[in-house]
């Protein structure tokens, strides 16, 4: 038998879930409960990425997900920048490449990255790390420097 | 969506009782949820209470005298990752591969896939070509179906509303690939999907077709045809032919009757061509 599993951690802190609805998903817990919009809504049919965000490291569809699944777990989303080496690091990259337009693929695609780069290491080949973006969308179709910050943050990372 | 309630048994004997419980209206059942929350949201379903199985000891892989067996909570991602899933089972590594995104294969699950029995699910296909069998729990004991028995129709399978998939087995390493059409290559469903397998035991091929409802089949004539080595390319062709004839397809608003005939017939060609063989040329 499992323990249960202990209060949800977001950005490093345990997240206030107090009558939380059982059928919340975790895209909505950042945004409107937990008040961090860094992460965005954009299919919400899991086919576009821009909800992505790290949970025990690992990146994952926050609007395919219900947050009481992940209760124990810790979350990392784009507004944990500041905390999290990786997706500091990706993030800079996408800034110095100008790998975007709009910007709001951004965050998906900087945390599913920085996902990838803490599962595969900094070594893995350019190619992986773009196959594993494809679920990653961005509308503007700005990819050449996407493509290009890729290259850049795998460069760059230790 | 009106909501429900999330029940999180912390054992299977738990998870099997609050089934029985709720018979009358029985919980829908969670792993990963990347196929269920799209049909709550889209108002396919709308369960007052979901199971989920994310407390129970599932997420298991385990090989024995040969046999791969993945238990049902497992993400499609460690699977994945797994090297000798890649080295001795390469056309499940490829149709896992070919599911959605990493980020969703880090949630979605086998089990979950196989419960949802998508007509379109790109796994079910590659399980049959490798006589892959599903291990049920249930208050009356335990039980054993060929993934073949076990989905039934779109939608439908033989999971009886009290019983949970445990685990899927893979009776033996085979060489194999996994071949599909999409309109995009990432994110999208497959048109047409072949997947040929071929066991060095019992030296015979095996085929399926995916991405025609209501439910992927295995083509038993085709992978006769193959025969019991490698294939030339008169009779490779010949059970192309065959194979687009056998299926039945219709049109949808994914491609046409006659694109997907095509379909089938071209990507067993290559599927078969694509199968690693060993230095002697034999798969």
């Amino acid at each position: 038998m499992t323990p249960p599993p202990g209060p949800l951690r977001v950005n490093g802190r345990p997240a206030d879930l107090t009558g939380m609805p059982d059928s919340e998903r975790l895209l909505d817990t950042l945004r409107w409960r937990l008040a961090l919009k860094g992460t965005k809504e954009g299919c919400r049919t899991g086919d576009c990425g821009a909800c992505t965000v790290l949970v025990d490291g690992r990146s994952t569809l926050s609007c395919l997900t219900l947050t009481r699944e992940v209760d124990g777990s810790d979350v990392t989303t784009i507004d944990g920048a500041a905390d999290d080496a990786e997706i500091a690091r990706v993030s800079r990259a996408f800034a110095a490449a100008g790998a975007l337009q709009c910007g709001y693929c951004t965050p998906g695609f900087v945390v599913a990255l920085a996902g990838l780069l803490k599962e595969r290491g900094s070594s893995a080949p350019v190619e992986e790390l773009l196959d594993g973006l494809q679920g990653n969308l961005c509308r503007c179709t700005g990819y050449a420097a996407i493509v290009r910050g890729v290259a850049l943050a795998r460069a760059e990372a230790p | 969506m009106t909501g429900f309630e999330l029940l999180v048994p912390a054992s299977v004997e738990e998870a099997v009782a609050a089934l029985r419980a709720g018979a009358a209206d029985p919980p829908a059942v969670i792993a990963g949820g990347t196929d269920l929350l799209l049909d709550i949201d889209d108002g396919r379903v709308d369960p007052r209470r979901v199971l989920s199985l994310r407390r129970l000891p599932w997420r298991s892989l385990d090989w024995t005298d040969g046999a791969l067996t993945v238990g049902s909570t497992l993400p499609l991602r460690s699977l994945e990752d797994d090297p000798e899933v890649r080295r001795r089972l390469p056309g499940l590594w490829q149709a896992v591969h070919a599911v959605g995104s990493v980020a969703l294969r880090h949630r979605a699950t086998l089990g979950g896939n196989l419960g949802r029995a998508a007509p379109a699910s790109d796994l079910v296909p590659m399980l049959l070509a490798l006589d892959a069998e599903v291990d049920l729990v249930g208050p009356r004991g335990d039980r054993r179906l060929s993934v073949d028995a076990f989905v039934r129709a779109s939608r439908r399978t033989a999971l009886l509303p009290d019983e949970l998939i445990r685990s899927v087995r893979i009776p033996e390493s085979r060489p194999s690939a996994y071949l599909w059409q999409r309109v995009r290559p990432a994110n999208d469903i497959s048109q047409i999907a072949v997947g040929v397998a071929f066991s060095p035991r019992e030296r015979r091929w095996s085929v399926a077709v995916g991405g025609m409802p209501p439910r992927p089949a295995l083509l038993a004539e085709v992978a006769h045809d193959l025969g019991d080595a490698t294939p030339d390319d008169g009779v490779l062709r010949a059970a192309a032919v065959r194979a687009s004839r056998a299926v039945s397809i219709t049109s949808d608003q994914r491609a046409s009757e006659e694109y997907r005939r095509r379909l089938v017939a071209t990507l067993l060609l290559r599927a078969v061509r694509a199968v690693p063989l060993d230095g002697e040329g034999r798969p």
